[in-house]
């Protein structure tokens, strides 16, 4: 099987398993790159200002966070927000029927924690309903709560690995986790695994959004990140998540693998003509 | 007939600059409330087109005091710009009607298959647009003037990013030390 190609942003960054950032040698990623063939993305980080041959920590910072900030732009445009309130609501209720006290919803990689802070900014899953970011990215922790200060945003946000979500995580049984945009990053030796951090917790369910991998979805991105992006990364990898997004059938199998007690479904339907709609499509796991 | 089609060229060269300089301002911020900045970033792209435009009017304006006759070629250019125009801008501000007031599922579908898309297309039907324009007339001058107008059209975008967003780029050769770009911008 030929190795997947590789996105720009996740190589830009090295993080420690204390969470400290390391110095990152370009000609590591740039070979790193040229090895799978990727020559574009190569010249997109020969093309970043270096010092000694490391990466340049405050460029790739502000790069980092402009990336972000147009990848929420076509998360708004995508609706996400809704579409994660949409389908969350009903399971909160669940939640809230079973059991009293607050309902925590834990968005794994959160990036900048668009989700989490327009659903604090919407309360559209009620107040109950508390609301905590993790990324591994301490930038993106960082601005992440910057800008949920400046706007009086009732949610928080920890800097933490996917793979342990419990230092968010008090009471699985009350406990939703999620995560967009964020599964495809994940290697496919990790994908059970991932299922299984959220299963030994006894989360009462989870649900991860994902591009649903289809010539329709790739076709989608490459219109949507050519016309909405301004960064040379931003499209690069946006139409590569859209190639590197993982099928139902995988997903749905390292689920089984990974937190088989729970109920799972990929909420999608076909893909041989263009489901616009579903373009972003979750798995979810209850617990039955 | 002239006087109409002028104005609706005009109306749609303000539409279309509002609509760019938004563009060049979403999605640099992170915020999750917007709109005020998506109102100033429209206005500033509206004014930026009549400022870009300028040239192009008065070009027009001063061909045809000098040289009244000339009149029915520039009437001829604007109205092959407007058949390819109006249609594009049509099916735009139905999106946008869509976007703007029905449910979020639907509003997604008028983004994901009218608004994004069509971004993708403008420059072309910009171009388009003023290449059959340009076929009708002979003129140098008209040729001059829709030249200009499609420079100035495709030029908002990119400017106003430039002019008032720059900001929120880095310097060319930030310090190493993390965090830096970020502490400047608090």
């Amino acid at each position: 099987m030929a190795p997947r190609p590789l996105e720009i942003t996740d190589l830009l960054w090295s993080i420690d398993a204390d969470g400290t950032p390391l110095a990152v040698p370009q000609a590591e990623v740039v070979d790193r790159l040229m090895a799978l063939g990727q020559r574009r993305a190569a010249r997109i980080v020969s093309a970043i200002p270096a010092a000694d041959g490391v990466l340049d920590t405050g460029y790739v910072d502000a790069l980092g966070f402009r990336v972000h900030c147009e990848l929420q732009r076509l998360g708004e445009e995508l609706q996400l927000a809704r579409r994660v309130a949409a389908l969350l609501s009903p399971i909160i209720e669940m939640v809230r029927l079973n059991s009293t006290g607050p309902v925590r919803i834990v968005d794994v990689g959160c990036g900048l924690g668009f989700v989490v802070r327009a659903l604090a900014a919407s309360s559209a899953l009620g107040g109950d309903v508390e609301l905590v970011g993790v990324d591994l990215n301490p930038l993106l922790v960082a601005e992440a709560r910057r800008l949920a200060e400046r706007e009086g945003l009732t949610c928080r946000f920890e800097q933490g690995d996917a793979f342990k979500p419990d230092l968010a995580i008090r009471d699985g049984a009350r406990c939703i986790v999620i995560s967009s945009g964020f599964v495809h990053h994940l290697p496919e030796s990790g994908l059970a695994e991932f299922f299984a951090a959220q299963s030994w917790l006894g989360v009462a369910a989870f649900a991860h959004w994902d591009i649903a991998p289809c010539l329709w979805s790739t076709l989608g991105a490459w219109v949507f990140h050519y016309a909405r992006m301004r960064e040379p990364v931003s499209r690069h990898d946006g139409v590569l998540s859209a190639r590197r997004a993982y099928p139902a059938s995988k997903l749905q199998q390292a689920a089984q693998i990974g937190a088989p007690g729970y109920d799972i479904q990929v909420l999608e339907g076909s893909r041989w003509h263009p489901r616009a709609l579903d373009v972003l499509r979750p798995i979810v796991g209850t617990r039955p | 007939m002239t006087a109409a089609i002028a104005a609706a060229l005009l109306v749609l060269a303000l539409l279309d600059g509002s609509f760019a300089g938004f563009r060049a301002s979403v999605g640099r911020t992170g915020l999750i409330n917007h709109r005020r900045s998506d109102y100033q970033a429209a206005r500033r792209g509206a004014v930026l087109i009549c400022v870009l435009l300028a040239p192009a009017i008065a070009d027009v304006c001063a061909e045809v005091l000098v040289h009244p006759a000339q009149l029915g070629q520039y009437t001829r250019a604007g109205r092959a710009m407007l058949a390819v125009y109006g249609p594009y801008a049509l099916l735009v501000l139905s999106a946008l009607a869509c976007y703007a007031f029905l449910n979020w599922r639907l509003k997604y579908l008028a983004s994901a298959l009218i608004l994004g898309p069509f971004t993708l297309l403008r420059p072309l039907v910009v171009i388009l647009g003023a290449a059959l324009g340009v076929t009708l007339s002979t003129d140098a001058a008209v040729v001059t003037a829709v030249g200009l107008s499609v420079v100035a059209v495709l030029a908002v975008e990119p400017l106003a990013g430039r002019l008032w967003y720059a900001r929120h780029r880095p310097r060319k050769h930030a310090t190493t030390r993390r965090g830096a770009w970020l502490d400047r911008r608090r």
